[in-house]
């Protein structure tokens, strides 16, 4: 039997990986959401986007420099995502198999950034210093106050880009054009620069959640995969069926992470994550907050 | 009916004997282990690559686990061997076996997905082989995997020897009998059952396909070889690790699948050879390698979305197209004398507003009949014709453009019906013709009917070999009796013993007795063959038969009894406005060309016809 405290702190360590996780996922559900993709390049853009920082943290250091690295990383990024559109996506977006397609220049795309990446930084590990150190008591455990700061920047920025796509008129045009094409461009709504702007939007979340991870854990060229991996069981697990279905999902996903992290060890965590993502599939493939039709 | 030649009468016969002899040679070619290590890894990318077709490109299931069977394949060949100590010729059968096993596993969670889940599932249910994998360390080495694992070796002689050269000749072994299978597959019901599934699922279903069963096999079929090669490569390279896993060596495999072109077995086998030898020469240069691999990847799928394969097609059809184009000038420049020799009277090109055609026009006679030849044929068909009504009549015929001695036409705008009866018109319009009788064989025939909807001038109209049609696809099967030949007749690229099936029980000719017609076949633009036969849904059918059944213009039929083609039972039972006798005639015991084949009854027939409508002139 394990006591009230151990309970409380994996409870606790899965709700801050949740965050992270929520961060994320949300990248790759607009995408899957507006343009109807599957971005295979989601993890590459967040190694990419955490060796910007690094690279802005290297010639500025302390505090300031790292708030720079990320409004800098998530600028850049941004820009990278809205390319890939015009690159990857535009050239078949009318074709009959674009999913295939699509999941096809996508990785091929994150084959291209990964080694760039490696071409530019190397292979070597690296880390982002993180600007916040110190501990906070919870339960008993300690925890440090840097991931309860990642996880209300994470509530933060999702919160942010919920507001821009409900209450501003780019964003309502952004659903508008995810949810009906033709509409959309009845409306004189230039669909494909939403679309861009769309992937750009989740490459800058991409790039915040690696400038977190790579403040935790260490970066390297190939890190972008196990992220990947990870949003695509958030995003199955939740559905698209509303912008907050992958963040519910993402907590839950990482409590459960952090249970079976705890009682079956860490090997076999990631197993768990992929049976629970495959019966899903299997019983609602629409996701466990999903509906059958999708919006934004 | 589904037309399908063996193997050894296919234009690709020849190509792929004489490459798979070269294969055979090449290790006493080049005897450096280095040449022949490239080959043995061509060869399993080739075996990947082609097997994984068969669920993405001809079963349309997006699945991403293929190299999921791959990795299986490695791995029980290495816990097998190496952990449980089984013989490693046992272990190497075993590893296809456990594939198969998997296969029919992921069958069942993607039995009811769709699109993007089915790529979800399957890129998951490889994670998840990953994870368990890098787990189980004591039995898979974990991440780093497992080393020296046991060779193969026949009677102590081990393959690695002399170079790998038992290696080698046992990779090609598993790749021919990979391609064999593949081969044999897509030709049987079940590779057909599995197109239909991907084509149109509805309608499969509702003849009574199962989507489950189907999908199962597929997989399963789809799994064996790969399985088989992951055993070989366990045993060739002595290594299993992880990496198999990894997003690099999938988009590799994935490069030379649309490399060569998605539902092609051959494509995949081209491409194979083709990035394995890329990536060994950039091999040096690491990261370069991989960008310039997945540059490829992207231009191929943007620019070029056929393949390598689509790119030999084409260059075969521009050959194709010049050999035609050559033989058409050759003949109508030098052999005008033989031609001349068989109709009675010289032809001359002349210019229409789709291109030049070759005209043999006998310029006497106040009332033109024009005779339009059937598709791959030319207007010498009609010689007999020729010599019979020249007295009394002014006899037109013509080659229509890509046929005979006409040149070849542009295939978009020059190969269609339509633009046949426009050319007819613009004959009429040129030479003066009046309102000509026009009589029409089997695709001919359909251009004298196109001719007559379209308002041309006319007095009479007369077809031999043509079913009408109604209502286009529905009639088809009715009017015509379904036999595996018909495919041929709006083939591209037919191989000398498909010109040969095509030229006698098509057409009905025998070798050697029309030495003119037979080289017409092998003359036939292939694209006019594929175009015409394409565009025949946009005609404008019920135009036709409105015509038809407004019974303003004389109509008759003319048909061989023994034509082997046309549904003499339906050519009745179709209703007419006014056809001559009341109902469809036959000619003797004559085929499908009675004109050529029974001509003394047959030019009888046409004289009766013209007789009634011109009773005036009475004897004809």
């Amino acid at each position: 039997m394990i006591s009230a405290d151990t309970l409380a702190f994996i409870l606790m360590s899965g709700i801050l990986l949740g965050g992270l996780y929520a961060l994320m996922a949300t990248g790759l559900a607009i995408v899957w959401t507006t343009l109807g993709v599957f971005n295979f390049a989601h993890g590459t853009l967040l190694a990419l986007g955490a060796y910007v920082a690094w690279q802005v943290t290297q010639s500025v250091s302390g505090g300031l420099g790292f708030l720079l690295a990320v409004i800098i990383s998530m600028g850049v990024m941004f820009l990278v995502g809205f390319l890939l559109h015009y690159v990857l996506i535009k050239p078949f977006e009318r074709h009959e198999n674009v999913v295939l397609l699509a999941v096809i220049t996508t990785l091929a795309g994150a084959s291209i950034i990964e080694n760039t990446i490696l071409l530019s930084w190397g292979p070597r590990d690296r880390q982002i210093s993180p600007p916040i150190s110190g501990k906070i008591e919870f339960f008993g455990a300690a925890f440090n106050t840097y991931d309860f700061v990642i996880l209300g920047i994470s509530l933060l920025a999702l919160l942010a880009l919920a507001f821009f796509l409900r209450h501003t008129t780019r964003g309502r045009s952004m659903r508008a054009a995810a949810q009906n094409r033709e509409a959309a461009e009845l409306m004189g709504l230039n669909v494909s620069l939403l679309f861009a702007l769309t992937i750009g939007l989740a490459a800058a979340t991409a790039a915040l959640a690696g400038i977190f991870i790579g403040s935790l854990r260490f970066i390297s060229p190939a890190f972008g995969a196990d992220p990947l991996m990870k949003s695509l069981i958030v995003v199955i697990l939740g559905g698209v069926a509303r912008f907050s279905s992958p963040i519910y999902a993402a907590f839950i996903v990482g409590i459960a992470e952090s249970f079976s992290a705890y009682f079956l060890g860490l090997y076999w965590a990631p197993a768990v994550l992929f049976a629970m993502m495959i019966a899903v599939l299997l019983i609602k493939p629409e996701g466990l907050f999903g509906h059958r039709s999708k919006t934004l | 009916m589904k037309y399908a030649p063996p193997f050894h009468r296919s234009n690709g016969f020849w190509p792929i004997t004489i490459i798979f002899v070269l294969l055979l040679a090449l290790p006493f070619v080049f005897t450096d282990t280095y040449t022949r290590h490239t080959m043995i890894l061509v060869f399993i990318y080739a075996i990947l690559a082609s097997n994984w077709d068969i669920s993405l490109g001809y079963g349309g299931i997006v699945n991403f686990a293929h190299l999921g069977f791959f990795a299986i394949g490695l791995y029980s060949y290495g816990i097998a061997s190496k952990v449980l100590g089984v013989d490693p010729w046992l272990a190497f059968m075993l590893a296809p076996v456990l594939s198969v096993a998997f296969a029919a596993l992921l069958a069942i969670p993607i039995l009811r997905l769709e699109g993007i889940y089915v790529i979800l599932v399957t890129i998951a249910a490889t994670q998840l082989l990953l994870q368990i994998v890098v787990s189980q360390s004591a039995f898979t080495g974990g991440t780093s995997g497992m080393v020296l694992l046991p060779r193969l070796s026949i009677a102590d002689y081990r393959l690695s020897s002399d170079n790998r050269i038992g290696y080698y000749y046992l990779a090609l072994v598993l790749l021919s009998v990979s391609t064999v299978f593949l081969y044999k597959l897509e030709r049987s019901s079940l590779g057909r059952a599995i197109k239909a599934m991907r084509d149109n699922k509805y309608y499969a279903m509702a003849r009574g396909t199962s989507e489950g069963r189907i999908r199962l096999l597929t997989l399963c079929a789809s799994s064996f070889f790969p399985g088989l090669a992951g055993g070989f490569y366990g045993a060739y390279l002595r290594v299993a690790s992880p990496d198999v896993f990894g997003l690099g060596f999938l988009t590799i495999t994935l490069s030379v699948l649309l490399l060569g072109g998605i539902s092609t077995i051959w494509g995949s086998l081209i491409a194979a050879f083709v990035i394995t030898i890329l990536s060994q020469i950039l091999g040096d240069y690491g990261s370069w390698r991989n960008i310039i691999i997945a540059v490829v990847i992207i231009s191929v799928v943007i620019l070029y979305p056929g393949g390598l394969f689509a790119a030999i097609q084409e260059i075969w059809g521009g050959l194709n197209r010049l050999k035609t184009r050559i033989i058409a000038s050759y003949r109508r420049m030098f052999r005008a004398g033989e031609r001349r020799a068989a109709m009675g009277f010289a032809d001359r090109l002349m210019r229409t507003r789709h291109g030049e055609v070759s005209v043999c026009d006998t310029r006497t006679g106040d009332q033109a009949l024009i005779f339009i030849h059937g598709n791959s044929s030319c207007k010498e068909v009609f010689r007999h014709q020729f010599s019979a009504f020249s007295d009394r009549f002014r006899v037109v015929a013509f080659d229509l453009p890509g046929h005979g001695v006409s040149p070849n036409g542009d295939p978009e705008v020059h190969y269609n019906v339509e633009a046949y009866a426009q050319i007819v018109d613009d004959l009429v319009a040129e030479l003066g013709l009046g309102k000509p009788i026009v009589f029409g064989w089997s695709l001919g025939g359909y251009v004298a009917l196109e001719y007559a909807a379209t308002g041309g001038p006319l007095a009479g109209l007369a077809i031999c070999g043509t079913s009408p049609i109604a209502k286009y696809p529905d009639d088809m099967p009715r009017g015509y009796v379904p036999t595996p030949h018909m495919e041929l007749a709006g083939k591209r690229f037919h191989s000398p013993h498909e010109k040969y099936n095509y030229a006698t029980h098509t057409i009905g000719m025998k070798k050697g007795l029309e030495p003119l017609l037979w080289q017409a076949v092998w003359r036939t633009d292939g694209q006019a063959r594929e175009q015409v036969f394409a565009k025949l849904k946009t005609l404008d059918w019920p135009r036709q038969t409105r015509m038809l059944r407004s019974g303003d213009i004389p109509f008759a039929m003319i048909n061989g009894p023994l034509d082997p083609f046309i549904n003499h039972g339906y050519c009745r039972q179709f209703t007419y406005g006014d056809i001559w006798q009341g109902k469809p005639q036959n000619v003797g015991d004559a085929g499908h060309a009675p004109f050529l084949e029974k001509p003394e009854p047959f030019n009888a027939m046409l004289r009766g016809f013209i007789a009634r409508i011109f009773p005036e002139k009475g004897q004809l």
